[in-house]
């Protein structure tokens, strides 16, 4: 294995995986959402997330403001609320801070009753 | 300055790179619906050669450039013999054709026993050159401003010389230009390759910006909108499209009460804008003009 390989399957081994659970707020296309970051197995505690939203084929005219999570209750989990513009598919984005700095786009179908990753 | 502020600003440079391209072929008199294919191309092949192949940033984009240039060249070569929508309808179905080939590439590499790279409409993750390069965001639109601004400079010095003047009078009259010695096809294969470098530069920086791209990502959608900044802006200097960047995104940003209606209100005022300034704000005369005043 080369360096560069080396050195990115190092990178790769630490990269964070998220999951996310939406249930919708009774207003139209508001979900409160729950992340759950883990990395290496492990919950990814005192992470700073923003999450937004962009619809795939339209990243830039269809977008949300990114909003602040907050920590839920248990560890590896954080909370938000999305407000989008229309049901569909979307590609979550959730850009870290603090232990670990990424950027994670994660693509889930929006409907009246929450959310599920796409299925493509 | 805030991350959201932060992403708003990258946002207007990087699409002022897609902007600028379709603006390069609209002063020599072309009308392209496919720059989107270039600035995919420019995603795809720089996204593989720092996330896959452990190549830095800068030489990956130079990489993606070439091959932006290479394949608008190509695309060219048969389509420049059409003209108007003709060109036009040429330059769409070559860039859905390139969406196509990007929802059939498979370019994945094993490292470690996890694969990685491009998977067809699953899309391409994980390209973390910046992150893995601890480039903070405020530093990333820095070096999305300086790109800019030297290509901006470039687009100034370019238009002040008689290349300038040459790519307004194929622009305007290409007989008329040919009648007195003027090879246009083959300025105009060149400035189709200029054109497909910039769209590539624009899409390395954007792919580098999201870590994540997909074949949709380079759809019609952003086609109609390269050609919109450059309409909307202007057609008179190259800051015309920089401000129908940024008057796409700040209306789109400022008019988000309007929830997903506000698409039709940005649409209406496109319409009522080009209805009244066929060549957009900046156009020729009131370039002349702002000369004028201020010379």
């Amino acid at each position: 294995m080369d360096k560069a390989a080396l050195l990115l399957s190092l990178v790769l081994a630490q990269t964070p995986q998220a999951d996310l659970r939406c249930v919708p707020t009774g207003e139209d296309f508001v979900y409160d959402c729950t992340v759950t970051l883990t990395r290496s197995g492990r919950p990814l505690e005192g992470a700073r997330i923003t999450v937004g939203a962009d619809m795939p084929s339209m990243p830039m005219a269809h977008s949300t403001r990114p909003a602040k999570a907050t920590p839920g209750t248990k560890p590896g989990e954080y909370r938000a609320r999305l407000d989008l513009e229309m049901l569909g598919e979307w590609a979550i984005k959730l850009r870290l801070d603090g232990p670990v700095r990424d950027l994670l786009v994660l693509h889930y179908e929006f409907d009246s009753k929450g959310a599920s990753p796409s299925k493509r | 300055m805030d991350d959201y502020a932060l992403g708003v600003l990258t946002n207007i440079g990087l699409f002022s790179f897609i902007a600028l391209s379709a603006y390069l072929l609209l002063i020599a008199g072309e009308m392209s619906f496919g720059q989107q294919a270039f600035f995919g191309v420019g995603a795809y092949a720089g996204g593989i050669l720092t996330a896959l192949y452990g190549w830095p940033l800068p030489l990956a984009a130079l990489a993606a450039m070439a091959l932006g240039a290479l394949a608008q060249f190509l695309v060219a070569l048969p389509t420049l013999r059409l003209r108007g929508l003709y060109f036009a309808m040429a330059t769409l179905a070559a860039a859905e054709m390139a969406r196509i080939l990007f929802e059939l590439l498979h370019w994945r590499r094993s490292i470690d026993g996890e694969l990685a790279g491009p998977d067809g409409t699953q899309g391409f993750r994980g390209i973390r050159w910046i992150f893995e390069h601890g480039i903070e965001p405020l530093h990333y639109l820095g070096i999305v401003g300086v790109l800019l601004a030297l290509v901006v400079g470039l687009f100034l010095v370019v238009e002040r010389s008689k290349l300038g003047a040459t790519l307004r009078g194929i622009g305007q009259d290409p007989e008329l230009a040919a009648a007195v010695g003027i090879d246009v096809q083959r300025v105009k294969l060149g400035v189709a390759a200029a054109a497909g470098a910039l769209a590539a530069l624009g899409g390395v920086l954007y792919a580098h910006h999201n870590t994540y791209i997909e074949p949709r990502n380079f759809d019609i959608m952003l086609g109609v909108h390269s050609l919109a900044y450059a309409l909307i802006g202007g057609l008179g200097t190259a800051f015309g499209p920089l401000l129908g960047v940024l008057l796409d995104i700040g209306v789109l940003e400022s008019t988000r009460f309007f929830q997903g209606y506000r698409m039709i209100v940005f649409g209406g005022l496109v319409a009522v804008l080009l209805v009244f300034r066929p060549r957009g704000l900046l156009d020729e005369r009131m370039v002349l003009w702002i000369r004028q005043r201020f010379s």
